[in-house]
């Protein structure tokens, strides 16, 4: 049995972000109906246990947020009468209750993953504004402090009302240049948690959850954009792993390693769904990059992947995007499909690539190719270049075990430690 | 609103010296977007090229004043507009149309307090006012309605000569903007290869350099500050 108080929770859970969309929309500035939404629930928080909760919580949420913001607006315009703040109040007023629109939601995440904005201030913003996600938990998810984040959702909340960052969804001439930035910032939520850059944990439970939340809200509210479908799909696919990537130390466990049968069915039966009315659409990134992990989903086991569909999803991809990383994992495609040496001849044609200099990727692609051709001790020396620059400490653990495993040693028995 | 587009762009180009063909070339271009756009242009000015500048800086309460670029940069100020617009899609939009969006950079602020100008004439030159970023000054705070008293001091003091300018947002509001092979590039935050920000603007006429420079030195600005004098070009009607 739930309390009011877990019942109120839920509630800010589903109906923050509608709220506060529609309350920005209709006073103008999304500081103050941040501020109002937020009363908004202090008030159900008061109220909801002794009266109940009403029958339509986010009309409720909603219609109190509404009339908090007004009464702000007036305390405010009558101290300084400021003309736009005037003007505001000019709206009209007659409804006695409102309800969330679902576009005004649409309109927050063009607002929040405006390109005028950081990619950084970008996620920060929609996790706030649009999940409803508390500055604490926005902070514990990135593992940096509150204080951190709450300085970047003011700087971009200032820059969003000072610099007179729309509250709208762009004109449709312009939503193929503006839409792949709002795909690429919920895609960043995910991979942040999916791929965690930092800190001990492999995997951020937390951020997966949100990015497939909202790729399923942009799926509803872009319900013509394919791509929007495709990367749903490749969240999900990718998702359907997601307990099976870590053991209980929290370390990663490749692909080929993983228990199959542990794999989420229905998130890869939803994703291949998705996958298929995305690809009705037309092709994209997200697309290609679907298909790639479709390909790894459907796979029996991992000796009987499709590794030419893989090099084909890698094909397409790069026709969209130079992304080296993308061509180093064709590379390891190319390795299973055609050979050792077709994939590093593959890995050779990307390795100087700028971009890859720093990373731990192309010495780790390299060893592992080695690896399983045998060729063990080239393949040490490439781990442990790997090891000098690799900063996420799953990775790195991944990378010594494997370098014990062909009987390297020096940084072996760091591996060894957590046993 | 009010926004400020500074065009940043190398100034050791045939296209940046005032009566080269490649420079009117240049004019024309912008004299064709002018007329395109039509009224939302507030305001703007082409300038000479940074060689021809002049630096005033204070130094332990004296006024120092050098000739040429405070420091070399590839890429200088070459000349603004100010649009007037509804918000920041808007000025996007105006601004990526401009030549100096696809060889250059262009920053786009919006502007505080904005005194519109007329057309430029020859006699007629710049003031910009560059700050470290951490000492810059947001509006509505004590430190902003200080400063603003010391300008308005300063603007009655030689309100003959004046014609124009602007006090900035600070530099977290800014967007830089480039069009590189036509895609629209956008990042957060002023123009990175400066180590200071612009603060301000005032364009003000006077007969010669050294006239300029005693409106000049009279601009307030604060002990971290800058002010560089550029001449304005006279383009004509």
């Amino acid at each position: 049995m739930t309390g009011p108080a877990d019942a109120i929770d839920d509630v800010y859970r589903a109906e923050f972000g509608r709220a506060l969309a529609t309350v920005a929309r209709m006073v103008g500035d999304i500081g103050i109906a941040e501020d109002a939404v937020q009363e908004a629930f202090a008030d159900a928080l008061r109220t909801w246990p002794q009266r109940g909760a009403p029958a339509n919580p986010g009309a409720w949420i909603t219609t109190t947020a509404r009339n908090r913001a007004l009464d702000r607006l007036r305390r405010e315009s009558a101290r300084v009468a400021k003309e736009h703040d005037a003007a505001r109040l000019r709206m009209p007023i007659e409804e006695a209750q409102v309800s969330p629109v679902p576009d005004d939601q649409l309109r927050m995440i063009f607002t929040c993953c405006h390109p005028a904005l950081s990619p950084d201030s970008q996620v920060t913003l929609t996790l706030r504004l649009v999940c409803g996600l508390r500055t604490a938990e926005i902070a514990r998810a990135f593992l940096q402090s509150e204080h951190t984040v709450a300085q970047r959702l003011t700087r971009a909340k200032a820059k969003i009302r000072r610099a007179g960052i729309p509250l709208r969804v762009p004109p449709v001439h312009l939503l193929p240049e503006r839409t792949p930035g709002v795909l690429a910032c919920v895609y960043l939520v995910f991979t942040e948690g999916y791929f965690a850059t930092a800190g001990p944990s492999a995997v951020r439970d937390d951020l997966c959850d949100e990015g497939i939340r909202l790729g399923r809200l942009l799926c509803s509210l872009l319900p013509d954009e394919p791509e929007a479908q495709a990367l749903l799909a490749l969240m999900l696919l990718n998702d359907s792993r997601r307990a099976q990537r870590r053991d209980a130390n929290g370390d990663l466990v490749p692909l080929e390693e993983q228990d199959r049968t542990s794999w989420n069915r229905s998130a890869i039966r939803s994703g291949l769904d998705l996958l298929g009315s995305a690809a009705r659409g037309g092709s994209g990134p997200y697309l290609a990059q679907a298909r790639i992990a479709a390909a790894h989903a459907t796979a029996p086991t991992w000796a009987d992947t499709d590794w030419s569909a893989v090099v084909a999803g890698y094909d397409e991809l790069l026709r969209h995007s130079a992304s080296p990383a993308a061509r180093v994992n064709r590379a390891v495609a190319v390795g299973f499909l055609h050979g050792v040496d077709a994939g590093l001849a593959a890995l050779d044609e990307i390795a100087d690539h700028p971009r890859l200099g720093a990373s731990h990727l192309v010495p780790a692609t390299r060893a592992d190719l080695l690896r399983r051709a045998g060729r063990h001790q080239e393949a040490a020396e490439h781990y442990r270049r790997a090891l000098d620059v690799a900063t996420n400490e799953p990775a790195r653990r991944f990378l010594a075990r494997r370098l014990a495993e062909i009987g390297g040693n020096g940084i072996a028995s760091e591996g060894s430690r957590r046993i | 609103m009010y926004y400020l587009a500074t065009l940043m762009g190398r100034d050791d180009v045939p296209g940046a010296e005032p009566g080269s063909p490649e420079f009117e070339a240049e004019v024309a271009q912008y004299a064709a977007f002018d007329e395109a756009v039509g009224e939302v242009v507030a305001g703007g000015a082409a300038l000479y090229p940074s060689a021809e500048s002049r630096q005033i800086r204070r130094l332990n309460g004296q006024v120092l004043v050098t000739d040429g670029p405070f420091v070399e940069h590839a890429e200088v100020v070459g000349g603004f507009y100010v649009f007037d617009v509804e918000n920041l899609d808007q000025v996007i939009e105006l601004a990526r149309q401009l030549p100096a969006a696809a060889d250059g950079t262009i920053e786009l602020r919006p502007i505080a307090v904005y005194t519109p100008h007329d057309v430029p004439n020859a006699d007629w030159w710049m003031a910009l006012l560059w700050e470290t970023p951490e000492a810059v000054i947001a509006p509505d705070t004590p430190a902003w309605d200080s400063a603003a008293a010391d300008h308005q001091r300063f603007g009655e003091q030689y309100a003959e000569a004046i014609r124009g300018g602007g006090a900035l947002h600070p530099p977290s509001d800014a967007t830089t903007l480039r069009v590189r092979e036509g895609r629209l590039q956008l990042t957060d935050g002023p123009y990175p290869e400066f180590a200071e920000v612009i603060d301000g603007l005032y364009l003000f006429a006077a007969p010669d350099r050294a006239a300029a420079t005693e409106i000049a030195i009279r601009i307030p600005v604060s002990d971290t500050g800058r002010t560089e004098l550029r001449q304005v070009v006279d383009l004509g009607e």
